[in-house]
């Protein structure tokens, strides 16, 4: 992951719920109002570089932390239940562009073992049906269009590639058979 | 050619595949007489016809097109050994059939190409099998790919232009898979595995140095 890479940074920018635990002076304008100090208690939807780092920091000299982070609604529970019914129905991208960045950080923060074995097997049935999608070029429109717009920033990439390397072999093949340069 | 394909499909795109399949030696009986030619790529014998050598695949492509050659095929690409071949390949749904060469698919498309006269006299049935056994393969690719895991994927037999079809796909999979399962055991003993086999000699060095 580099520096500059655009998916990076847009993985970073999405929103996570917070809790704070302390109350912190001046740091209302998070809450949209400026000037106030920000209770304990408040809960704010903050971006996951920020839930990040406040995530891990502490009060200088206890064990008391800044704030506590929750799931995020693309990987609530109820989101949980309907992957593991049908990976390939859920709408990811509507949930969360970048949805398995998402889930990485976030796995990185908390201990969620279920969750990983849901998001795996989930990017694994999906990816099946990518591919199967992606050497289809005819299929796409008539029955695959809600399934393919449903897809993260991930998937589109991964389907873009099987879709690409079909293609240029297709050609390829079918340039020499018709005897074309 | 262009070469934006680069970033889907790897780091070979079909053209160069055909272009390294080129590089093969490949029997012919040449029509005329030859001096050797001392190319860079290596030493190109006399021609006596009818007498066969043994040339690379570019020079005896380039040779039957003017008309001095004719190209025997290799002994595998033959109708009734194509036949053969596809129905082991049918019988075995869990297998790749090993009697394909590596460079089995591109060499049949160039040779079709090239030389379809010199095929054994049918080149449309050649044509037909050829298309049916890639079909069967690519059904047990697609089987394959979805039996993906994060750490490991084996499939023997698979040919070079069917390996750079399904590269970059394989290779987004398995990365997916890895970065989802980074944060549990299994991922996080890997990457402990990665990194040591980097600095396992840095550590090593070190207490040698020290000790």
């Amino acid at each position: 992951m580099s520096y500059y890479d655009i998916d990076a940074i847009l993985t970073d920018a999405q929103k996570v719920p917070c809790t704070f635990e302390i109350t912190i002076p001046g740091l209302g304008y998070l809450e949209g109002n400026s000037n106030i100090d920000i209770k304990q208690g408040t809960r704010v939807e903050l971006p996951l570089w920020l839930a990040e780092m406040l995530g891990v920091s502490q009060r200088l000299g206890t064990e008391q932390n800044v704030i506590s982070l929750d799931l995020p609604p693309a990987l609530a529970p109820r989101v949980q239940n309907a992957l593991k019914a049908n990976p390939c129905t859920v709408d990811l991208r509507s949930l969360a562009s970048h949805y398995y960045s998402l889930g990485e950080r976030i796995l990185g923060l908390l201990e969620e073992d279920e969750l990983v074995d849901i998001l795996s097997e989930t990017f694994k049935k999906r990816a099946a049906e990518i591919a199967d999608h992606a050497h289809n070029p005819q299929g796409v429109i008539s029955s695959g269009g809600e399934f393919l717009k449903g897809l993260d920033e991930n998937e589109r990439q991964l389907f873009k590639t099987a879709h690409e390397s079909a293609k240029a072999i297709r050609a390829f093949l079918s340039d020499r058979s018709s005897g074309k340069k | 050619m262009n070469n934006n394909n680069h970033s889907a499909s790897g780091p070979l795109t079909p053209a160069e595949v055909a272009f390294l399949c080129e590089a093969q030696s490949v029997t012919i009986i040449p029509r005329q007489r030859l001096d050797g030619l001392d190319l860079i790529g290596g030493y190109i014998p006399p021609f006596h016809p009818p007498q066969r050598t043994t040339i690379p695949l570019w020079l005896a492509l380039l040779l039957k097109r003017q008309r001095r050659c004719n190209i025997v095929p290799p002994p595998w690409l033959s109708a009734p050994n194509i036949e053969r071949i596809l129905k082991t390949e049918t019988e075995n749904q869990n297998l790749f059939c090993p009697d394909l060469p590596y460079r089995w698919l591109e060499t049949a498309e160039l040779l079709l190409e090239g030389c379809p006269d010199d095929l054994g006299g049918d080149d449309g049935e050649l044509r037909v099998l050829l298309r049916g056994l890639r079909e069967v393969r690519q059904g047990k690719v697609r089987e394959g790919l979805g039996k993906l895991e994060a750490t490991y994927l084996q499939m023997n037999n698979l040919g070079l232009l069917e390996i750079t079809e399904v590269r970059g796909f394989a290779k987004g999979v398995v990365d997916g898979l890895r970065k989802i399962g980074a944060s549990t055991g299994v991922g996080l003993v890997l990457g402990w595995m990665m990194m040591i086999s980097r600095w396992g000699w840095c550590f090593i060095s070190m207490v040698f140095w020290t000790g």
